[in-house]
C-alpha cells in the first residue's frame, strides 16, 4: 500500500477523527483551519501530531481554490472532504479528479455525487431499480390539469387506505430549505395552492415545476450504512439506524442502531422485515448505480410499516460511529469492538477492494449516540454563545466521545465556542448488550458529564443535556 | 463704401483664410497678407482718388484668389469652413430664406434644448396676382455663430424628442418638413429619452412620415445628423460635409486612442472617409449639391440664401410631384427647372391627398432600399440570384394563400366544430346536473373514492420511463474552448458581493460563464448562443453570400478585412438565418462581436434588411441578437451611416405587416446599430451583464467634459431609463424567446 | 465637555495609522519592486473607481490577483523573504504607514464625542432594510433614530434577532462597523449626535479644518 498524503477540507470534530485515522493508516496529512478556529481541536490535535508544513491558515473552509492551493503546496495526493462543506459537492469532486494536477476525493465518484445529489432524480433513479418511493411525482409538473389529477389520486389513494385526513405536499421542484412548499388537507383548496407555489417558483426560482406528494406524518426516520469500493462492484451494508429524535429544526440529536428493535419492544408492523427490506433495497441501489464509497440511505418508514427512500446521502455522516460501534467483521481483528467507518472510506476511496463480504459482517447490541450542543431547548434550540470553563467525562470501555473541546478542568484556560458554526460541543457514544443496558449506559454518560461555562451575557451555558435525558427513555419507540 | 470699412472687410476676409487653411503654408494666402499689409502701410500716404482705386484692386485679388484657393480645399478645410463661427447657420436661413417665420422650440437659450431650432415658416409664391403663403416646418441645428449655450449644435436627447413632436404636427398639418443639418454629432448622454434610443424613436418615426420632408446638409456628423436626415430629397450645400464620424474622433480611433492624434493623421481620415459634397453625390447618398460662393457661405452672401431658397422650393415641388401627379404642364416646367425661371412662379400645392401620401413613403422606401447596393459584395452567380428573385415571388403567393386564405377558412371551419362540441358538453353537463337528477340518470349520489389501478400505479412507478432516469440539466451543446483552462476567475463583482474565485471548468462549462454566487454574466464567444440559444446545427442560413468590401477605397482596410474574414470565417459580421425555436419557425440575425467588433456597413444592412424582408414574407418572427457591435463601421463612411435609416425602414415595414421584432443585446452595443434598428424595437432585451449605449464612457469623456459613473451603461441602467424591456440570464434565453414568442408580437405571425 | 485641543495635540503626537497589509487568501506572492520609503496611493476618481497603487500580486490556481493600497502613505517594510513563496492566509506582507486626513481626524475626535451605541455581544450586525435603505439614498445622516427604534438584524450562527436603539435621541453621525462582518462585544456600531450638540460637532470640524495639517 503506497502511503498518501491527505488534505482534510474540514474542521472540528470530523476533522479530527479524519486525522486520527489517517495516521493509523500509516497515511499522511494535511490540514486547514481559518482565522476563528486558532484555538479548535484539530488545530491543536495537527500541531499536536503533526510536523511542520502540515497546518495551513486558510480564508474561508468554503472556498475550493484555497484548499486545492494548500493541496498542492502540502503536496497532497487525496482529499477529504468530512461532512457539510465540500462533502456533496459534485463539482468539487470533479475538480479534484479533473485538474492539472489530479488528487483523489474520498468519496464516490462525482457523477454519483451529481445524480443522487438532486432528491427528484434519487426518486427517478430509485423507481427505476424497484426501491420503494413516496407517492407522487417524479418530475417536475408544468401542467395543472395534470398537477390536480395527481392531487385527487393521492387523496382517494390515502382514503382507500384508511388514512382519515389526507395531505398532499405541494413543492417548488427547484426550491429547497423550507421554501415554496405547503400542505393541503383537501382537494378543493389544491388548486389555489398550487397556484399559489407555481407562481411563487416562477418568480423566485424562474422554474415553475411543481412536485406533489402524499404527505407521511409521524414517521421514523431509518438509515441504512453503505459501503462500497471503488468500480462499485461490491457494496455491503452495516445495519440501520434510527435518527427520529431531533430538534425544532429537523436536525437530528440522537441516533441509535439498529433501526428498530423488535427483540425488546412491540411494533404494529413487522418491524425485521422492515429493517431486512431497507438494506435489501439500499445495497442493490447501490450496486445498480455503481456507487463507490460510504454513503447513507435514508427511510422513512410510516406508522403502518411502509418504508419509502428519501434521498441518499454521498458521505461520511456525523452518526457514523453509532453504526460502526454495533458491527463487527469477521476476520479483522481491529473490528472486535466496532468498525471505523472513517477509516474504511479512506481505505476504499483510495481504492483498496472491500475484503469482506456481507456474510462476514455481524451486528451486535444497541449503540446510541448523543450529540451535545450549546442550544437552548427551551427557547427553540436557539444557539448559545459563550465559554466553556469544565469540560469532561468519565472514560469507559462502552463509551467514545468525539469533540473538538480540549477537557478542561476548572482553573484552566476557558474555551471559547467558535460562532460562525454550529455549537457543537461533543458526541458521544454509548454501547450495550441490548436496548436497556445501552439507555441505562446512556443516562450514567450524560449524567456524569461535567459541562460548565457561561454564555456572553454571564449566565451559565445552557446545554440540550437535559433534552437529551428526557428522550432516552423513548427511543426506538414508535 | 467708405474705405475704412472695406479695409476692415478685406481684413476679416484674410483672418477667415487663414483661419481655414489652418497652420499649411500656401502661397495665395501669403500673397494675400502681404498684399494686404502693404496697402495698409501706404494707405495713410495714398490719396483721395488713389485709396478707392487700391482698395478696389485689392478686392478684385481677393476674389480672384478666393476662387483660387477654393480648389485647393481638402476635405479637412470643408470641415473647418461648416465649423467656423461665420458659417450661416439656421437664424440666418430662416430669415433670409423664408417669408416669414415663428420659432417654436424655445426662444434662445430659453429652450429645451437651445442646440435646436424648430419653427414654423412661410415661403410666399406668386399665383397669378394672387400670393400664397405656403406653411413649412422647419427643423435643424443651430450652431449660433459661436453661442456657448447652443453646445455647437450637439443635441440632446430630449432637444431630437422635442424636434419629432413637432414633425408629428407638421404630419398632422399635412406641411413639408425642411430640415436643416448642422451637427458634429449627438450629445452622447443616457438621460431618459436617451441618445442612442432617442435617434431610433425618430428614424422609425420618420421613415412614416406621410408628408414630403426635405433635408439641407451642412454639417452632418453621424447619428446626430440622421435624427432628422430621414427625408425624400437630401440636398447638401457644397462646402459642406457627412460622415460617418469626425474625422478627428476617425484618427483618434485609427492611431489607438491613448495619445492624441496628429493634424496630419486627422488630414488622412478626413480625406479616406469621403465626406465631401462631391463624394456623397457621387455615392448617391445625397440627390443634389447647392453651390457655395467661394470658401463657403457666410451670412452676408444674400445670393446664396436666394439659390437656396430655389433649391428647397424645387426639392419641395419635386417630391409633390412624384407622389400627387401635378398638370402636364407644370410637371414639366418643374422638371426643367434646373436651367430655367424661379420655381416661385410656378404653383405647387404641398399638401398631399390620402393617395399620395402612401405613395410618398413607399417612395421613401424605395429610395433608400437603393442606396449602397454596390457597397458590398455578392457572391452569388447570376443564376442563385434569379433563382432567390424567384424563390421570393413563390414565397409571397405561398403566404398570401396559406396564411390568408386558406387559413381564414381553416378558423373558420374549426370554429364551427368546437362550437359543436361545447354545446354536447354542456348537454351530458346538464343530464349530470340537476336535471338529470330529477330524471334520474347519471351516476349515482355518493362519490366513490376508489382509485383506478392505473393510476395508483402511476403515484409510485417511475414516470416516462423512456427517458433516462437522470435528468440531464445543464448541459450544453457548444461549450466554450475557455472550459479546457485549468484555472480560476476572479468576477468582478468579487470585492462588494464576496464571490468566490470560479474554476474555468466550471464557470465556461456548466455555468454558461455567469458566477453562480453573484450572476455576473461572463462574455461567451457568439457560437454559444447559436447552438445552445438557436440550434444552428439545423438552421438554414442564407445570404451567406453576401459579404463586406471596401466602397472607399480605405486605405489599409482591404487587409483588415480579409483578416477578419480569416480569423471568424465569415464574411461579415451579420450571420442570419432561418431555424425553429421550440418549434416556432423564426428568422435570426446575429451581429457577432469578433468580425471588427460586430461594426455595420454595407453587408451587415443589406443582410439584415434581406432578413427582415423574408420575414415578412415567411411571416416569422424577427429576432435581432447582437453579441456586440461597437458601431457602424467607420471605414465605409457614410455607406455604413445610410444602414442606419435604411435598416430602420425595413423592420419598420416588418413590423407595420404585423410581424414580431425582437432584438437581444449582449456583451457591448453601442453607436450607430442602437440608434437606429436596434433602438427602433418595441422589444428590447438584454443579456445581464450587458452595457448598452450610445457613447462609450471615455467619448463621452471627451465631447461632453464629464465623468460618467462606472455602470452608467450597464443594462440594469438602462432598464431603469427605460431604455430596454427586460433583462435576462443567458441560461434561460431559449425560455424567455419562446414565452416572447408566445406573448408579443403582431397579428401577421403564421402561428397566431 | 470635549477639550478638542488637547485631543488634537494627541493625535498630533502621533500623527498617523500603521497599516499591514495581509494576504486576502492562500498563494505565491510577488512583490512588484516596492522598496521602504516608497509612496503609495489609495483609490482615486470620483467613484473610487481607479485602484490604488499595486502592492503585490497574489497567484493561486492560476489566478493571479492583485493587491493594491487602500489609503494612501509610505511603505515602512516588506517581508521580502515571501517573494515567490506560498504564503497562508492573512499573512503580513507589508506595512504602509499613513498620515491622517483631516476627514479622519475628524472621525476620531468625534467618536469620543458622540453618543456610542455598541454592539452587546460578538455577533454579525446588520441595519434593518428600512434603515438600510434610508443611508443607502441620504448618507448616514439622514436617519433619525430615538428609544426604542428598530435598527439592527444581529445574526449569531445563523439565526437572526432584532436590536433596538437605546440612547438619546437624535442623528446618526457616523456608522463603525462593516455589513456582514464579526463585531466583537463592546465595540461602537453606530455614533449617535443629538441635535442640540450640532453646532458643537460644527466646531469641531471647523477647528480641525483650520489646525490640522495633511501630511502626505
Amino acid at each position: 500500500m503506497s502511503r498518501h498524503t491527505l488534505l482534510i477540507a474540514n474542521r472540528g470534530e470530523i476533522a479530527m477523527r479524519i486525522l486520527r485515522a489517517c495516521i493509523a493508516l500509516g497515511h499522511d496529512f494535511a490540514c486547514v483551519y481559518t482565522s476563528a478556529d486558532e484555538q479548535s481541536g484539530h488545530v491543536r490535535l495537527a500541531r499536536d501530531l503533526g510536523g511542520p508544513g502540515r497546518l495551513f491558515r486558510i480564508s474561508s473552509y468554503q472556498d475550493p481554490s484555497e484548499m486545492l492551493a494548500v493541496a498542492d503546496a502540502a503536496n497532497a495526493t487525496a482529499v477529504h472532504p468530512g461532512y457539510g462543506f465540500f462533502a456533496e459537492d459534485y463539482r468539487f469532486a470533479r475538480r479534484v479528479v479533473e485538474r492539472k494536477r489530479p488528487l483523489i476525493f474520498i468519496g464516490p465518484s462525482w457523477a454519483v455525487v451529481r445524480d443522487l445529489g438532486d432528491k427528484i432524480n434519487t426518486k427517478r433513479i430509485a423507481r427505476a431499480h424497484l426501491v420503494p418511493t413516496i407517492p407522487g411525482s417524479d418530475r417536475p409538473i408544468y401542467d395543472e390539469m395534470e398537477a390536480v389529477e395527481l392531487a385527487q389520486t393521492i387523496f382517494a389513494f390515502q382514503h382507500d387506505q384508511g388514512i382519515d385526513e389526507g395531505c398532499v405536499l405541494v413543492k417548488a421542484s427547484a426550491g429547497g430549505g423550507g421554501m415554496g412548499i405547503e400542505e393541503v388537507y383537501d382537494a378543493d383548496t389544491f388548486r389555489s395552492v398550487y397556484r399559489r407555489i407555481r407562481n411563487y417558483a416562477k418568480r423566485n426560482l424562474s422554474d415553475e415545476g411543481v412536485l406533489i406528494e402524499q404527505r407521511i406524518f409521524d414517521f421514523n426516520h431509518l438509515e441504512v450504512q453503505v459501503l462500497a469500493e471503488r468500480g462499485g462492484k461490491n457494496a455491503v451494508h452495516l445495519g440501520t439506524r434510527n435518527c427520529s429524535v431531533q430538534s425544532l429544526g429537523r436536525q437530528k440529536r440522537i441516533e441509535v442502531a439498529p433501526g428498530f428493535d423488535p427483540a425488546s419492544l412491540d411494533y404494529a408492523f413487522d418491524a425485521a422485515g422492515v429493517l431486512s427490506a431497507i438494506t435489501r433495497h439500499s445495497v442493490h441501489m447501490a450496486l445498480a448505480v455503481g456507487y463507490d464509497n460510504v454513503g447513507t440511505w435514508e427511510w422513512i418508514v410510516t406508522p403502518r410499516g411502509e418504508p419509502f427512500l428519501m434521498e441518499v446521502n454521498t458521505r461520511i455522516q456525523v452518526e457514523n460511529g453509532v453504526s460502526g460501534i454495533t458491527a463487527r467483521i469477521r476476520g479483522r481483528a481491529d473490528c472486535e469492538q466496532g468498525v471505523d467507518v472513517i477509516a474504511e472510506q479512506i481505505r476504499l476511496g483510495l481504492g483498496e477492494p472491500l475484503g469482506y463480504a456481507q456474510q462476514d459482517i455481524s451486528l451486535a447490541g444497541v449503540g446510541i449516540e448523543y450529540r451535545i450542543l450549546a442550544e437552548d431547548p427551551a427557547d427553540r434550540f436557539t444557539p448559545c454563545l459563550g465559554r466553556i470553563e469544565a469540560f469532561g467525562w468519565k472514560p469507559e470501555p462502552w463509551l467514545q466521545v468525539f469533540t473538538q473541546v480540549p477537557p478542561l478542568e476548572h482553573g484552566q484556560e476557558p474555551y471559547e465556542i467558535p460562532m460562525d458554526f454550529d455549537p457543537n460541543l461533543a458526541l458521544g457514544i454509548v454501547w450495550g448488550e441490548n436496548l436497556d443496558q445501552a439507555r441505562s449506559r446512556g443516562v450514567e454518560f450524560l449524567n456524569g458529564l461535567t459541562l460548565e461555562g457561561t454564555d456572553t451575557r454571564g449566565e451559565p451555558l445552557r446545554t440540550n443535556v437535559a433534552f437529551l435525558l428526557s428522550r432516552t427513555q423513548t427511543i426506538l419507540h414508535f | 463704401m467708405d474705405i475704412d470699412k472695406r479695409t476692415r472687410e478685406l481684413a476679416a476676409r484674410l483672418t477667415y483664410i487663414r483661419d481655414i487653411f489652418g497652420q499649411r503654408e500656401n502661397a495665395s494666402v501669403a500673397l494675400l497678407r502681404t498684399r494686404l499689409e502693404e496697402f495698409l502701410e501706404q494707405a495713410p500716404h495714398l490719396g483721395m482718388r488713389e485709396l478707392p482705386l487700391q482698395v478696389a484692386r485689392l478686392e478684385e485679388l481677393f476674389a480672384l484668389l478666393e476662387g483660387k484657393l477654393e480648389g485647393e480645399l481638402s476635405p479637412m478645410d470643408r470641415v473647418r469652413i461648416v465649423r467656423h463661427p461665420q458659417r450661416i447657420c439656421l437664424k440666418d436661413i430662416l430669415e433670409n430664406v423664408y417669408d416669414n417665420y415663428t420659432e417654436i422650440g424655445g426662444q434662445d437659450e430659453w429652450s429645451i434644448d437651445p442646440g435646436i431650432i424648430i419653427a414654423r415658416a412661410t415661403i410666399a409664391r406668386r399665383m397669378g396676382k394672387k400670393t400664397v403663403h405656403q406653411s413649412v416646418m422647419v427643423v435643424g441645428q443651430e450652431k449660433g455663430h459661436g453661442q456657448e449655450f447652443r453646445n455647437a449644435g450637439s443635441i440632446k436627447p430630449w432637444g431630437n424628442a422635442n424636434a419629432l413632436y413637432y414633425m408629428r404636427v407638421a404630419e398632422i398639418e399635412n406641411i413639408p418638413i425642411h430640415t436643416y443639418v448642422f451637427t458634429p454629432g449627438a450629445f452622447p448622454v443616457e438621460d431618459y429619452p436617451g441618445a442612442a434610443q432617442q435617434i431610433a424613436k425618430n428614424l422609425y418615426v420618420m421613415s412614416g412620415l406621410k408628408v414630403p420632408i426635405i433635408s439641407v446638409f451642412s454639417e452632418g456628423g453621424s447619428g446626430g445628423a440622421e435624427a432628422i436626415a430621414l427625408a425624400d430629397r437630401r440636398l447638401m450645400l457644397s462646402h459642406g460635409y457627412y460622415s460617418v464620424i469626425s474625422p478627428e474622433g476617425a484618427a483618434a480611433i485609427e492611431g489607438g486612442l491613448k495619445d492624441k492624434a496628429t493634424p496630419e493623421l486627422i488630414e488622412r481620415c478626413a480625406e479616406r472617409l469621403r465626406i465631401t459634397a462631391a463624394d456623397n453625390l457621387e455615392l448617391g447618398f445625397i440627390d443634389r449639391v447647392i453651390q457655395e460662393p467661394p470658401l463657403g457661405a457666410r451670412p452676408e452672401h444674400y445670393d446664396f440664401f436666394r439659390q437656396l431658397r430655389r433649391e428647397v422650393i424645387r426639392a419641395t415641388d419635386e417630391v409633390v410631384d412624384a407622389v400627387e401627379g401635378l398638370g402636364p404642364l407644370r410637371g414639366m416646367a418643374i422638371r426643367r427647372q434646373a436651367r430655367s425661371a424661379d420655381p416661385q412662379d410656378i404653383f405647387v400645392r404641398w399638401s398631399l391627398g390620402q393617395a399620395a401620401r402612401t405613395k410618398l413613403v413607399d417612395r421613401r422606401h424605395e429610395k433608400y432600399r437603393a442606396m449602397s447596393r454596390t457597397a458590398c459584395r455578392d457572391n452569388r452567380s447570376l443564376g442563385a440570384r434569379i433563382a432567390s428573385g424567384l424563390e421570393g415571388l413563390l414565397w409571397a403567393a405561398h403566404s398570401t394563400l396559406r396564411h390568408d386564405f386558406l387559413a381564414r377558412y381553416k378558423r373558420r371551419l374549426l370554429g364551427l366544430l368546437e362550437a359543436a362540441e361545447a354545446e354536447l358538453r354542456a348537454l351530458r353537463q346538464g343530464l349530470d346536473g340537476p336535471l338529470g337528477r330529477l330524471l334520474g340518470l347519471g351516476a349515482g349520489q355518493q362519490r366513490r373514492m376508489e382509485v383506478p389501478p392505473e393510476a395508483l400505479e402511476r403515484l409510485v412507478s417511475l414516470s416516462c420511463p423512456e427517458d433516462c432516469p437522470c435528468r440531464l440539466e445543464d448541459t450544453w451543446v457548444y461549450v466554450s474552448p475557455k472550459s479546457r483552462e485549468d484555472r480560476t476567475q476572479t468576477c468582478p463583482n468579487s470585492s462588494t458581493h464576496g464571490c468566490l474565485d470560479l474554476w474555468g471548468p466550471d464557470l465556461f462549462g456548466e455555468f454558461a460563464g455567469v458566477c453562480s454566487h453573484c450572476g455576473h454574466h461572463f462574455p461567451l464567444e457568439f457560437q454559444w448562443y447559436l447552438y445552445n440559444v438557436f440550434d444552428f446545427a439545423s438552421a438554414f442560413e442564407f445570404n451567406r453570400e453576401l459579404e463586406s468590401r471596401n466602397p472607399l477605397d480605405y486605405e489599409g482596410f482591404d487587409l483588415k478585412l480579409e483578416q477578419a474574414k480569416c480569423q471568424t470565417g465569415l464574411g461579415c459580421s451579420c450571420i442570419t438565418f432561418e431555424t425553429r425555436i421550440e418549434g416556432i419557425a423564426t428568422i435570426v440575425a446575429v451581429l457577432a462581436s469578433p468580425f471588427r467588433g460586430g461594426t455595420v456597413g454595407a453587408a451587415e444592412g443589406e443582410k439584415l434588411i434581406r432578413a427582415a424582408e423574408r420575414a415578412m414574407l415567411k411571416r416569422t418572427p424577427l429576432i435581432l441578437y447582437s453579441h456586440g457591435t461597437a458601431g457602424i463601421r467607420i471605414q465605409e463612411g457614410t455607406c455604413g451611416v445610410i444602414q442606419m435609416p435604411r435598416v430602420t425602414m425595413a423592420v419598420r415595414r416588418y413590423i407595420e405587416a404585423g410581424g414580431l421584432y425582437l432584438v437581444l443585446y449582449d456583451t457591448n452595443s453601442y453607436a450607430g446599430p442602437v440608434a437606429s434598428f436596434l433602438g427602433c424595437s418595441p422589444y428590447q432585451f438584454a443579456v445581464r451583464s450587458s452595457n448598452i449605449g450610445f457613447a462609450g464612457p471615455g467619448v463621452i469623456r471627451e465631447t461632453t467634459g464629464v465623468d460618467v459613473p462606472p455602470k452608467y451603461h450597464r443594462a440594469f441602467s438602462a432598464l431603469s431609463r427605460g431604455h430596454i424591456q427586460g433583462i435576462w440570464d443567458r441560461r434561460d434565453i431559449k425560455k424567455n424567446l419562446h414565452q416572447a414568442l408566445l406573448t408579443m408580437g403582431g397579428k401577421n405571425l403564421y402561428y397566431r | 465637555m470635549l477639550n478638542v485641543k488637547e485631543m488634537l495635540d494627541e493625535l498630533n503626537a502621533s500623527p498617523y495609522e500603521e497599516i499591514e497589509i495581509r494576504t486576502p487568501h492562500t498563494g505565491v506572492v510577488d512583490f512588484v519592486g516596492l522598496a521602504p520609503g516608497d509612496r503609495v496611493a489609495g483609490p482615486s476618481g470620483k467613484w473610487l473607481e481607479r485602484p490604488g497603487t499595486l502592492l503585490a500580486n497574489l497567484t493561486r490556481e492560476k489566478n493571479k490577483k492583485s493587491i493594491c493600497a487602500t489609503q494612501k502613505g509610505q511603505v515602512m517594510d516588506i517581508q521580502t523573504a515571501l517573494e515567490g513563496r506560498f504564503v497562508e492566509a492573512g499573512e503580513r506582507l507589508m506595512t504602509i504607514r499613513h498620515f491622517l486626513s483631516k476627514e479622519e481626524v475628524i472621525g476620531r475626535i468625534l467618536k469620543k464625542a458622540l453618543h456610542l451605541f455598541c454592539a452587546p455581544e460578538r455577533a454579525k450586525y446588520y441595519f434593518v432594510p428600512e434603515i438600510d435603505a434610508k443611508i443607502k439614498a441620504g448618507g448616514e445622516q439622514s436617519v433619525k433614530v430615538r428609544e426604542g427604534l428598530d435598527m439592527f438584524i444581529v445574526s449569531r450562527m445563523k439565526r437572526e434577532t432584532a436590536l433596538s436603539y437605546t440612547g438619546p435621541q437624535g442623528i446618526i453621525y457616523a456608522v463603525y462597523f462593516q455589513q456582514g462582518d464579526n463585531v466583537d462585544g463592546g465595540q461602537p456600531l453606530i455614533g449617535v449626535c443629538p441635535e442640540n450638540q450640532l453646532t458643537l460637532i460644527q466646531d469641531v470640524v471647523n477647528r480641525v479644518h483650520g489646525e490640522w495639517e495633511e501630511r502626505d
